[in-house]
């Protein structure tokens, strides 16, 4: 779903965000990006949704090389994407419903069927009963579960968080993470940007650590450290 | 078409998010399309006026007795012939003189003093563009029977040339103020996307299309130029009014016709839309990159 290639960046200025990586994300996996701020996680994110370009490597996402993709393709490809931010990027002056059916606005999906799935997805975050309000009007954690909402409403084949618990409580945290892991479960790819290592250790997912742009580990059901060589 | 509904709502609803930025280039559009109106109106004006003072007899060739009518005749059809006339006819005496008693008649005095006699025949010509007296007056320089040329007005030269700078300044201002509308809708518009880039990010990020984000951008430019044209027609109409009530007078009309005044309303209408295409055009221009 997922595969990057020798992938580097490097910023105006020299900054050395990722180095070489390589890495292979398969149909259906969860994957946690973890490592010190700094390391290179969102900068990877940013580069799979077309927002960076890379300096060096190929990125496919969804079979198709993204590094090649012409600029008037990129919503496109921004539609098979869900994306999740630590700051919920939501439209201030949309109410959640709005914000949640904008997503399959920019498609020109019908009217119908927008209705249907909007709701049919907000019942799935358990924000039915405030569709109507704005995003100013809800908790961090609800706001959260709208941007989930509209990263999923048109069911995209993949999902890419970054930090989305970061601005949230362990217990709200916990509650979004449940949403993740039920997406994820409908054969939804995630890749997911944390700080968070409780929720790392508890989920028992591939690991992927980063430190100044390399990978230094990939491990299956693994947690936030390396586990100790005995 | 239900996305271009939602898209054409979007621009609305900036709009009133807006409502003061947009007020303001509306005011301004209204007042540089007013002023272009205006001055479309007013070259009109001086063209119907000259156009009034160009009817009639342009030039007048007084006679010699000498010959009388046969030769009198033969000049008439000579002058005819000239390609800058188009059309001259011949006064004789008697003519001439109740002419004279139609202009001097409420002196009846002055009147008696003169008999036909005493007054020339003459060749009235009118030309098919005032500016060419000249050459007439060049050709019949020197001929034998001419006694006197009259020019019409001999101010109409001035007034050409003059009508002619007036023409000039009023298109110029037209062009200069048509595109200063065009200015201020793409500055209005630089100005709404900087305000909402934050949301314009969001919107990329959740897979909007170029179009799908410059539509509202657009459809909002068209509805401040349709506006200010609005205002502007509306306001040339009533001002049209105001003129429409000075008295007409023999020498200047203040009044254009309806038809004129319909047809610009119009194209100034149409100018509005189209500066509002071309100014969010050029505002979104720099943009959008991904
Ligand atoms: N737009 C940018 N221009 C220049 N340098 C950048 C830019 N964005 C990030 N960097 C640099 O690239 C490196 C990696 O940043 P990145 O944001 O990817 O790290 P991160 O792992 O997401 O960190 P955090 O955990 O704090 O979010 C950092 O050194 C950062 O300063
Ligand atoms: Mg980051």
């Amino acid at each position: 779903m997922i595969r990057l290639q020798e992938v580097s960046k490097v910023y105006d200025g020299g900054v050395v965000a990722v180095q070489k990586v390589n890495l292979d994300i398969r149909k259906g996996e969860f994957v946690f990006l973890v490592g010190p701020s700094g390391s290179g996680k969102s900068t990877l994110i940013r580069m799979c949704l077309r927002e960076e370009r890379v300096t060096r490597g190929t990125i496919w996402v969804a079979g198709k090389d993204i590094t090649r993709l012409p600029t008037w393709r990129v919503p496109y490809l921004r539609r098979t994407v869900g994306t999740i931010f630590q700051d919920f990027k939501l439209l201030p002056n949309k109410t959640v419903a709005e914000n949640v059916s904008f997503a399959l606005k920019v498609t020109g999906c019908p009217r119908s069927i927008i209705r249907r799935q909007v709701n049919t997805v907000l019942e799935l975050v358990g924000l039915s009963a405030k569709a109507d309000r704005y995003p100013r009007q809800l908790s961090g954690g609800e706001q959260q579960r709208v941007t989930i909402a509209r990263a999923f409403v048109n069911r995209p084949p993949i999902l890419l968080a970054d930090e989305p618990t970061g601005n949230l409580d362990p217990a709200t945290s916990v509650g979004i993470m449940r949403l993740l892991d039920r997406i994820n479960r409908t054969g939804t790819t995630v890749m997911m940007a944390t700080h968070d290592f409780a929720i790392v250790d508890a989920m028992r997912r591939r690991v992927v650590q980063l430190d100044r742009g390399r990978v230094i580990r990939d491990e299956s059901a693994s947690g936030y450290e390396a586990p100790s060589k005995s | 078409m239900s996305t271009l509904l939602f898209l054409t709502g979007e621009a609305f609803v900036n709009l009133r998010r807006n409502a003061l930025v947009a007020t303001g280039a509306v005011l301004a559009v209204f007042v540089s399309l007013a002023l272009a109106f205006g001055a479309l109106v007013f070259n009109e004006l001086v063209r119907i006026n000259t156009l009034q003072w160009q009817r009639g007899d342009h030039i007048i060739v007084f006679l010699k007795d000498e010959g009388g009518p046969v030769a009198h005749d033969q000049l008439l059809q000579e002058i005819n012939e000239y390609p800058e006339v188009e059309n001259a006819w011949y006064l004789d005496k008697a003519g001439a003189y109740q002419e004279f008693s139609e202009m001097y008649s409420d002196q009846p005095a002055l009147a008696a003093t003169v008999t036909a006699a005493d007054l020339p025949a003459s060749i009235r010509v009118e030309l098919k563009d005032i500016s060419e007296y000249q050459a007439v007056q060049f050709r019949l320089v020197g001929h034998p029977l001419l006694r006197r040329l009259s020019v019409f007005s001999e101010g109409i030269e001035r007034l050409l040339s003059l009508t002619g700078v007036l023409n000039s300044i009023g298109l110029g201002l037209v062009v200069v103020l048509g595109a200063s509308a065009v200015v201020l809708i793409a500055n209005t518009i630089r100005m709404a996307i900087y305000a909402r880039r934050e949301e314009i990010a969001i919107m990329k990020l959740v897979g909007a299309g170029n179009w799908f984000i410059r539509v509202p951008f657009i459809i909002e430019g068209a509805t401040v130029g349709l506006l200010g044209a609005g205002l502007a027609a509306a306001a040339v109409f009533v001002s049209h009014g105001l003129l429409e009530r000075i008295p007409t007078d023999i020498l200047i009309r203040f009044q254009v016709d309806q038809s004129f005044l319909t047809s610009r309303t119009i194209l100034i209408l149409g100018f509005g839309v189209l500066a509002g295409f071309i100014g969010s055009s050029f505002g979104l221009r720099r943009f959008l990159r991904v």
